[in-house]
C-alpha cells in the first residue's frame, strides 16, 4: 500500500527522514550480522572478520552436554510458563469484557500490564527470598516458572484483548437470550473467535521466556542452566566462536518459527477478510 | 470497497448497553484465577522482601538511602531512563514514518531490522554490541577499512559505548505503538490539510504530531520504566562504572553479602518503577492504548 497523502504532506522532509530511519536501521543489522559472520571461523576464539570458514563451533555446541542441557531446561521452562501466562491472560482479557463498570475495567487492564513494568532484577530477589523461607520451592524449577509467567501475562492479555475488541458484542448476549449458559458461552462463543488471538499471545510469551535472562540469574537451581543465562556465562568468560553459534542457531529458530508463525496468522486473516468481503457483497 | 469493509464489520463498534455486564459466578470464575495468582507471585515476594529488609540490626532502607553508591546509580539509572525515551521516541518516529513513505525496499529493509530485534533475545544483541565494540572489534575493523581510524577504539564499557546498545534495544517498543497510529490514521485529514495550503511543517504539527502523539507517549512511557530495570545491557557494555540499580542490587546481594540492605533496594526499586507506571497510566491512559 502506498501512502501518496503521507508522502505529499510530508513533502521535501521525506528523504531526511528516510536516511535517519536507513541509519537506524543499522543498529538492528549489524551486532546480528557480527554475531552470525563470527561463529564460522576456524580459530578457537572470536575474531573479526572470521578467518576460513568451518562450521566445527556449530558441532561443538551441537554436541556439548552443558549447551544441550541449557536449551532443555529452557525448553520447559518456556513450554509450562506458557499456559500458566495464557490460561490466566485469556481469562483475565474474557473478564474484562464482562464488566460493566469504567473505573473496575480500567483498573483491571492495568493490574495485567503492569507487570511489563517490573524491573526484572528486583522481581528475582523478591522471588529468591521467597524461596530461602519456602524449602518446598528450593532446587527446583517452580519458582522460576511462576515468575516468568507473571512477566508474560501482559503480552497474553493485549493480544487477546484486540481480538476481543473485534468481535461484534451483540454475539453473547444473543446466546445468553438463547439460554445459553456462561460457561457455554466462552466455550462456543469467545473461545473460537480468539483462539488465533490466544495463538499469537502464546508465540509471544515463549518467545520472551525463553529469552529472559535474569530471573534465571537469581532462582536455577545450583548446576542447572538456562539457555541464556549459558550465554551470560560464557559471554563473561572468554569469548569462544561456540558463544556466537549457538546465538545464530537459537536466533535462527526464532526467525524461522516467528517468521513462519506470520506468514501462516497473515495468510488466514487474508482468507478470513477475502471470505468476509464475499459474505458481505453476496 | 470501503462500503464493503464497513458492511465486513458490522456493530463491533456498536456497545449494547444491556447484558454487557457478566453474572456474579461468571465474573468470579474468570476472574479469581488470574487475581490469586498475581497476589501469590507478586504478594509471596514483596512480603519476602519486607521481612528480609528488616531483618538486620540496623534500618536497612536508611542504609539503603545513605549508601552514596545508590543514590549515584538512582540518578544514574534516571538518566539513562530519561535519555533512552527520548532518543528512542525522537527517531522511533522517524523510523515509522519512513515506513510508511518510504518506497517498497526501504519499507522491507526497516521492517526486516524491526523483525530481526524483535524476534532475537536480548542476550544475543548485547553479545552482537559487545563484539562490535571490542578495541579491536568489528566497529574498529570497519574504521580501519574505511581510513578513519589507526588506533583501536575505546568504546566497550564506557558511557558511550553503552548507550546505543540500550537504544537499539529498547526502539522497537518505541516503534511499534506509534507506527501502529501511523499506519490508521484518517488521511482524509491530511488531504484536507494539502487542499488548503498547508505546508510540511504546518501539515506535521496540526495533524500528524496530534494523532500520534498518543502514541509516543505510551511507547515512551513503556520505554522509560523498563529502562529503570535494566540490567544485562548495562553489566555487559557499561562495565563496573555504569552501574544501574539494578546492578548494585545484584552486588549488595553478592559481593557485599547485604540481603537486608539489598532487600530494600529492590523494594525502593520495585515501588519507585510500579508508581511511576501508574501515575502514568492515569495522566495518559497508557494500559488503554495496550489492553
Amino acid at each position: 500500500m502506498t501512502d501518496s497523502p503521507l508522502r505529499r504532506s510530508i513533502g521535501w522532509y521525506r528523504m531526511p527522514i528516510l536516511i535517519i530511519a536507513l541509519l537506524t536501521s543499522l543498529v538492528f543489522y549489524l551486532p546480528f550480522l557480527v554475531v552470525v559472520t563470527t561463529s564460522w571461523t576456524q580459530t578457537s576464539f572470536i575474531i573479526f572478520p572470521p578467518e576460513g570458514f568451518s562450521l566445527q563451533s556449530y558441532t561443538g555446541v551441537l554436541t556439548d552436554q552443558e549447551w544441550r542441557d541449557a536449551f532443555k531446561v529452557s525448553l520447559r521452562v518456556a513450554s509450562v510458563g506458557t499456559v500458566i501466562a495464557v490460561l490466566l491472560g485469556t481469562l483475565g482479557a474474557l473478564a474484562l469484557t464482562r464488566l460493566r463498570s469504567r473505573a473496575a475495567r480500567s483498573w483491571i487492564r492495568t493490574l495485567f500490564i503492569v507487570p511489563m513494568a517490573i524491573p526484572p532484577v528486583a522481581y528475582a530477589v523478591g522471588l529468591y527470598s521467597v524461596s530461602v523461607q519456602a524449602e518446598l520451592l528450593q532446587d527446583n524449577l517452580a519458582l522460576l516458572m511462576l515468575g516468568e509467567a507473571l512477566l508474560a501475562v501482559p503480552y497474553v492479555f493485549v493480544m487477546v484483548s484486540s481480538g476481543l475488541s473485534q468481535a461484534d458484542p451483540a454475539l453473547r448476549p444473543v446466546a445468553s437470550t438463547l439460554g445459553a449458559s456462561w460457561p457455554l458461552i466462552v466455550w462456543r462463543v469467545d473461545l473460537p473467535m480468539i483462539v488465533g488471538h490466544m495463538l499469537a499471545g502464546a508465540v509471544f510469551a515463549f518467545a520472551v521466556i525463553f529469552d529472559e535472562v535474569v530471573l534465571s540469574v537469581f532462582l536455577t537451581p545450583i548446576g542447572v542452566k538456562t539457555l541464556p543465562l549459558q550465554m551470560l556465562t560464557a559471554s563473561q568468560e572468554e569469548l569462544s566462536p561456540q558463544l556466537t553459534a549457538a546465538s545464530t542457531l537459537v536466533s535462527m529458530l526464532a526467525v524461522l518459527l516467528l517468521g513462519g508463525y506470520s506468514l501462516f496468522s497473515n495468510r488466514r486473516t487474508a482468507r478470513a477478510r477475502r471470505l468476509s468481503r464475499k459474505a458481505a457483497t453476496a | 470497497m470501503a462500503v464493503n469493509e464497513a458492511v465486513a464489520t458490522p456493530a463491533a463498534t456498536r456497545r449494547p448497553r444491556r447484558l454487557a455486564d457478566g453474572s456474579v459466578a461468571e465474573k468470579r470464575w474468570l476472574l479469581w484465577p488470574p487475581l490469586i495468582f498475581f497476589l501469590l507471585t507478586v504478594a509471596g515476594p514483596v512480603v519476602a522482601l519486607i521481612h528480609q529488609a528488616t531483618s538486620g540490626e540496623e534500618n536497612a532502607f536508611v542504609e539503603a538511602l545513605s549508601s552514596e553508591v545508590f543514590v549515584a546509580s538512582v540518578w544514574r539509572t534516571l538518566l539513562l531512563a530519561a535519555v533512552v525515551t527520548a532518543a528512542t521516541v525522537l527517531v522511533g518516529t522517524a523510523y515509522a514514518l519512513a515506513i510508511a513513505v518510504g518506497p517498497v525496499w526501504v519499507k522491507a529493509l526497516l521492517m526486516g531490522g524491526l523483525l530481526i530485534s524483535l524476534w532475537t533475545s536480548v542476550m544475543v544483541r548485547t553479545i552482537g554490541w559487545m563484539l562490535l565494540e571490542l578495541p579491536s572489534g568489528a566497529l574498529f575493523w570497519m574504521l580501519e577499512k574505511l581510513g578513519l581510524r589507526s588506533e583501536p577504539i575505546e568504546l566497550y564499557q564506557t558511557t558511550l559505548g553503552m548507550y546505543p546498545a540500550m537504544i537499539a534495544v529498547m526502539l522497537p517498543f518505541a516503534v511499534l505503538p506509534i507506527l501502529a497510529a501511523v499506519i490508521s490514521f484518517d488521511r482524509e485529514q491530511l488531504n484536507a490539510a494539502t487542499v488548503f495550503g498547508a505546508g510540511p511543517l504546518l501539515t506535521f504539527g496540526a495533524v500528524v504530531l496530534p494523532t500520534i502523539r498518543q502514541a509516543m507517549i505510551s511507547g515512551g512511557v513503556l520505554v522509560f520504566v523498563m529502562s529503570l530495570g535494566f540490567y544485562v545491557t548495562p553489566l555487559l557494555l557499561g562495565g563496573p562504572s555504569n552501574m544501574t540499580m539494578s546492578g548494585i542490587i545484584n552486588a549488595q546481594l553478592n559481593t557485599a553479602n547485604r540481603a537486608d540492605v539489598g532487600a530494600a533496594m529492590s523494594l525502593l526499586l520495585v515501588g519507585g518503577t510500579v508508581a511511576i507506571y501508574l501515575v502514568a497510566d492515569r495522566l495518559f491512559k497508557v494500559s488503554e492504548r495496550w489492553g
